[in-house]
């Protein structure tokens, strides 16, 4: 990841509320694209527009709006209520595209804030926000790739990552599947480390 | 999961109950949001102080979830929707 001469964030001395990126050219490109993908995930998937075809059943799927199918996205659009699927559905009917909408703006401004031509970048505090929300989005998308569901996931996640480095540093061959695992994982991971950097900084 | 009713400021008129201010919104506990990234959401959205926004953080992680905050359906549903923009697992719901 390049040898950091400073903190991934810290707090712009003099400007309140705005913070310096200390993250190497490649890892500010990296997490702007992590941010692209997301934005584009976001994207209504054809997939999950209902394709009824008589009429009745045209009108009970236009009233209908079932959460996405992807698992990911799921969890960045949940359902806002638990028990009534009516109150459910008037949410999701009523929010989802705006949330939808929110999500990819955040993104989109905190990857052009990554990408700027400057040295050292110098977020302002609303792209600090859109940052920390960036982050969150990439985070609950990557856990979700991983399978990490639970706290416990959570605190075996670094020591399963680290076997598997081991194994693959003694010159074993990893499967790809475990391959693909570790390389989300220990992104997952930095990308936790550089968040938690980022509150630190706007405390 | 228990249901522990957590303090949160209720608006003192009378005006609210009139506009159904029975309702909340829920922060539920997820693996991925950092106790110090909730934190700072509490503080940042809500207003609440420090000691406040920890307290709820901590509800949420050691008890499952918290109520974090009182008022109209609409109110609520705009809380959660908040919510849903921070990354956070939250719901609205009638307060029983």
């Amino acid at each position: 990841m390049g040898l950091r001469r400073t903190r991934p964030f810290a707090a712009q001395r003099g400007r309140r509320g705005a913070v310096r990126v200390g993250l190497t050219d490649a890892e500010r490109q990296l997490l702007a694209a992590l941010f692209d993908d997301v934005a584009a995930l976001l994207d209504p998937d054809p997939a999950d527009a209902p394709a009824a075809t008589d009429p009745w059943r045209d009108l009970e799927a236009a009233l209908r709006v079932e959460p996405p199918s992807d698992p990911a996205v799921a969890r960045l659009l949940p359902e806002g209520h638990r028990d009534d699927d009516e109150l459910a559905q008037g949410y999701r009917r009523l929010t989802e595209q705006s949330l939808r909408e929110a999500k990819q703006s955040g993104l989109i401004r905190a990857g052009a804030a990554l990408r700027r031509e400057q040295d050292p970048v110098v977020l302002d505090p609303d792209e600090v926000a859109a940052l920390l929300k960036g982050l969150t989005d990439v985070r609950l998308v990557l856990a979700q790739r991983i399978g990490l569901h639970s706290d416990q996931d959570a605190t075996d996640l670094h020591d399963q990552v680290g076997r598997l480095v081991h194994r693959a540093q003694r010159g074993e061959a990893l499967e790809p599947a475990e391959e693909h695992w570790v390389t989300m994982a220990s992104l997952y991971e930095t990308l936790t480390w550089w968040q938690e950097a980022l509150v630190t900084a706007v405390r | 999961v228990s249901v522990a009713p957590v303090e949160v400021e209720r608006p003192e008129t009378v005006e609210s109950v009139e506009l159904d201010a029975g309702w909340v919104t829920i922060v539920w506990n997820d693996p991925v949001n950092l106790m110090s990234y909730v934190t700072h959401v509490f503080q940042t959205y809500f207003g609440y102080p420090k000691i406040k926004a920890t307290k709820l953080m901590m509800d949420v992680h050691t008890k499952g979830k918290a109520v974090v905050s009182h008022g109209t359906r609409d109110e609520m549903e705009r809380d959660t929707q908040a919510m849903h923009e921070y990354g956070l697992w939250a719901t609205f719901s009638h307060d029983q």
